[in-house]
C-alpha cells in the first residue's frame, strides 16, 4: 500500500511537464498508475539484486518484473533508473549493450569517512584495489603468474588458505571476475594454458585510472606525475 | 641412422666448426700443400668427420650415455628457464643471455636430431622471453616497481619489520610481522576510491511468522478449567456414593430413634410436628425432614394426628400395640400433602421460637450443639 503511495508521488514528478518526452503508444495503453507500479517493482528488484554485486541480466528483469509490460520495458527502465537517481543517489548502467547486462553504481562522489561497506566487503576492495593498481601500472593487462608473483610479496598465496581472504584464487579468478570487476582472458598458444586479467567493465564504470593512480602515488609519498606515461593515459582517459 | 648421423649436422653446427681454427700441426701442413691439395684435406676431413658421426650414431653404449647426458641437460635447462620466466624478465638481469649461452655449449656436443630437437624448443622458450622483454622496453609505461610498491603497501599496513621472520620463501620476500589489522587497514583506505552502491539491506531482517503467545494463554486456561473440574469430580462422587438408600433408611431409623427417646422421657406429652421436622438452621434439612418421617408414617412406625388447636403432633406407635382398627385404619387411608416454602418455614420458626433442631443433622451433630449453644 504505501509502495503505491510512493511510486505516485514519485509519478506526479516524473510526468513529463512540458518536456518534450517522447512516449511511444504502446506506454499509453497502460495506466500510470500500473505502469509506476511496475517501476517501483524494478527499483526493488534492483537493490536486492545488487546484494552480491552480481551483474543483473536483463532476461531476469523480463521475467520476474516486466511480465506482460514488455512493450513498455525502455521506459520502465528509463523510469526506475530516474527513481534510483533521485531518491538512492544510485546509477543503473549497462555494462554490456550486446547481452544487456546492468550494474547499480553510487552516483555520488566518494564521501571521506563514510562506512557505506563494512568488514570482510572492505578487506576485499581493499586485495581489489590492488590488484587494479597493479594492472593499470603495468600496461593495463598482466599475465596471471605476474600477478601472483606479485600477491606473493604481500604473503597472498593462490595455494595456500589465507587469513582474511581464505581461497584467494577462487576469490580472485571466480568472484571478482562473476562481479565483473576483472576480465580474464587466455593467450593463445600457450601450453599450459596461461591467463592474463584486465579490468572489467564494473571496474571502469565504479573508479578511475586517475583514482587509481592517486592511490599508488599515496601509497608510495610521490607525485602522479612521477609516473609520466601513466599519468597521460589516466588523464586522457578522464575526457 | 646413416641419414640421422648428416642431419645432425645441421648448417650453424657445421659453420661452428668450420669457425674453429684448425690444428696448428694441420696450419702447417696446410699452409706447405697446393690449393688443390688443401681441398683435398679439407674434404677428406669432412668424409672423416661424416664417418666419426655414423659410427657414433650407430649407439656405442658410451654415445648412448652421452646423448642421454645431454638430453638431460637440455630438460634442465628448459625447466629452469620456464620456472624462473619473470625473474628473466627482469630487465635488470642477464639471465636469459647466461642461459642462451649453456644452450649453445651444449649443442657443441649434439650429433643426433633427437636432441637437436630439444634444442629447437628451448630456442622457441627463450625467443619469447626474449620478445616479451623487448615488449617491456618498448612499452609506454614509465617504469613501475611493482616490488617497492608491494613494499610500500606493506608499511601502510602498519608491517613490524624489526621481527624478521625466517622462512623457505626465496628472498624476494621481505621479511617481517604482519599484524592481523592489515587488510582492514587497506581496506578502510579503498572505498574512498570507488563508486560502490552501497548493499541493500531490510533493517528489521526478514518476514517471520508470529510467536505462538496467544495460543499458550489459551492453553493455560484450559488446562486451569480441567483441573478445577477434575477437583469438582472427587467430591461429587464422595456424595453420590453416600446418597444410596440405604442411607436414607438409616436416616429414617435416626430419626425414628430421636421420636422415641423423645417420648420416653416425656411418654404423655405429644411433640408438635413442627418442633420436630423443623430445623431453623436450615430450609433443605427441614424438607428432608419431613421427607424421613413421612417414611415412619407410611410404615405405621408413628402417627401424625391433629390436636385441640388443630395444629399437628406427632407421636410413635408402640409395634407391640394391637392397634386400634380406627387408628390403624385412618393410618392406612388418610393421605396428606404438605407444602413448605421459605417465607413459610421462617414464619413457623417465628410462631413457634423454634431456636434449635430436634432432628440433629447427620454430619455435623456435635458442631450442630455447640453452635446453638
Amino acid at each position: 500500500m504505501s509502495q503505491r503511495k510512493r511510486s505516485k508521488g514519485l509519478g506526479c514528478s516524473q510526468l513529463p511537464d512540458g518536456e518534450d518526452d517522447f512516449i511511444p503508444t504502446q506506454v499509453e495503453r497502460r495506466s500510470q498508475e500500473q505502469l509506476n507500479q511496475k517501476v517501483s517493482e524494478l527499483v526493488q528488484f534492483l537493490l536486492v539484486k545488487d546484494q552480491k554485486k552480481i551483474p543483473i541480466k536483463r532476461a531476469d528483469i523480463l521475467k520476474n518484473i516486466i511480465r506482460e509490460y514488455k512493450d513498455a520495458y525502455s521506459e520502465i527502465i528509463k523510469r526506475a533508473d530516474r527513481t534510483l537517481q533521485e531518491v538512492f543517489g544510485l546509477q543503473l548502467v549497462e555494462i554490456d549493450a550486446k547481452r544487456h547486462i546492468y550494474i547499480l553504481i553510487n552516483n555520488l562522489p566518494c564521501a571521506q569517512g563514510e562506512l557505506l561497506c563494512r568488514g570482510k566487503e572492505q578487506e576485499k576492495m581493499g586485495l581489489l584495489l590492488v590488484i587494479l593498481s597493479f594492472i593499470f601500472m603495468k600496461g593495463n593487462s598482466v599475465k596471471d603468474s605476474a600477478l601472483w608473483e606479485f600477491l606473493h610479496l604481500l604473503r597472498v598465496y593462490p595455494g595456500k588458505q589465507h587469513g582474511v581472504f581464505g581461497d584467494v584464487r577462487k576469490l580472485v579468478t571466480e568472484e571478482f571476475v562473476r562481479q565483473k570487476y576483472l576480465e580474464t582472458t587466455a593467450i593463445p598458444l600457450t601450453d599450459p594454458p596461461e591467463f592474463k586479467y584486465q579490468w572489467g567493465p564494473r571496474a571502469e564504470k565504479e573508479t578511475s585510472k586517475k583514482d587509481v593512480l592517486n592511490f599508488v602515488a599515496k601509497m608510495q609519498g610521490k607525485d602522479p606525475k612521477f609516473w609520466a606515461s601513466q599519468y597521460s593515459e589516466a588523464n586522457k582517459a578522464t575526457t | 641412422m646413416s641419414h640421422a648421423g648428416t642431419s645432425g649436422e645441421s648448417p650453424p653446427a657445421a659453420r661452428r666448426r668450420r669457425a674453429r681454427p684448425p690444428q696448428p700441426q694441420e696450419r702447417a701442413a696446410r699452409e706447405e700443400a697446393a690449393e688443390a691439395a688443401h681441398e683435398e684435406a679439407a674434404e677428406e676431413e669432412a668424409a672423416g668427420e661424416r664417418l666419426r658421426q655414423l659410427s657414433i650414431g650407430d649407439g656405442d653404449d658410451d654415445d648412448r650415455e652421452h646423448n642421454r647426458m645431454i638430453r638431460s641437460q637440455y630438460r634442465e635447462l628448459i625447466s629452469t628457464v620456464q620456472q624462473n620466466r619473470e625473474a628473466m624478465l627482469n630487465s635488470k638481469s642477464n639471465r636469459l643471455t647466461e642461459a642462451l649461452e649453456e644452450a649453445n655449449r651444449l649443442f657443441d656436443g649434439v650429433c643426433r636430431a633427437r636432441e637437436a630437437a630439444l634444442d629447437a624448443h628451448f630456442l622457441v622458450i627463450a625467443s619469447n622471453i626474449g620478445k616479451e622483454k623487448a615488449s617491456e622496453l618498448h612499452s609506454e609505461m614509465s617504469a613501475f616497481d611493482s616490488t617497492a610498491f608491494a613494499e610500500d603497501l606493506l608499511t601502510f599496513m602498519g608491517i613490524n619489520r624489526t621481527e624478521v621472520e625466517e622462512t623457505d620463501e626465496s628472498e624476494d620476500i621481505p621479511g617481517g610481522f604482519l599484524p592481523t589489522g592489515a587488510w582492514q587497514t587497506i581496506g578502510e583506505e579503498a572505498p574512498k576510491y570507488f563508486r560502490r552502491a552501497p548493499t541493500f539491506h531490510y533493517m528489521m531482517g526478514s518476514f517471520k511468522s508470529e510467536p505462538p503467545v496467544p495460543k499458550q494463554r489459551i492453553e493455560r486456561q484450559r488446562k486451569a478449567s480441567r483441573r478445577k473440574a477434575e477437583r469438582a469430580m472427587p467430591a461429587q462422587l464422595k456424595k453420590m456414593e453416600e446418597s444410596h438408600q440405604e442411607a436414607t433408611e438409616k436416616e429414617v431409623e435416626r430419626i425414628l430413634r430421636i421420636l422415641q427417646t423423645h417420648f420416653e422421657d416425656d411418654p404423655n406429652t405429644p411433640i408438635s410436628f413442627f418442633d420436630f421436622v423443623i430445623d431453623p438452621n436450615s430450609f433443605a434439612r427441614t424438607v428432608e425432614n419431613v421427607f424421613h418421617v413421612s417414611f415412619l408414617t407410611r410404615d405405621g412406625l408413628a402417627k401424625i394426628k391433629l390436636d385441640e388447636d388443630e395444629l399437628p403432633i406427632i407421636e410413635p406407635i408402640k409395634p407391640s400395640e394391637g392397634g386400634e382398627e380406627e387408628d390403624s385404619r385412618a393410618g392406612a387411608r388418610n393421605q396428606v400433602v404438605i407444602s413448605l416454602n421459605q417465607k413459610e418455614w421462617k414464619e413457623i420458626i417465628e410462631t413457634f421460637q423454634i431456636r434449635e433442631a430436634m432432628i440433629t443433622p447427620p454430619y455435623q451433630a456435635t458442631e450442630e450443639e455447640m453452635e446453638t449453644e
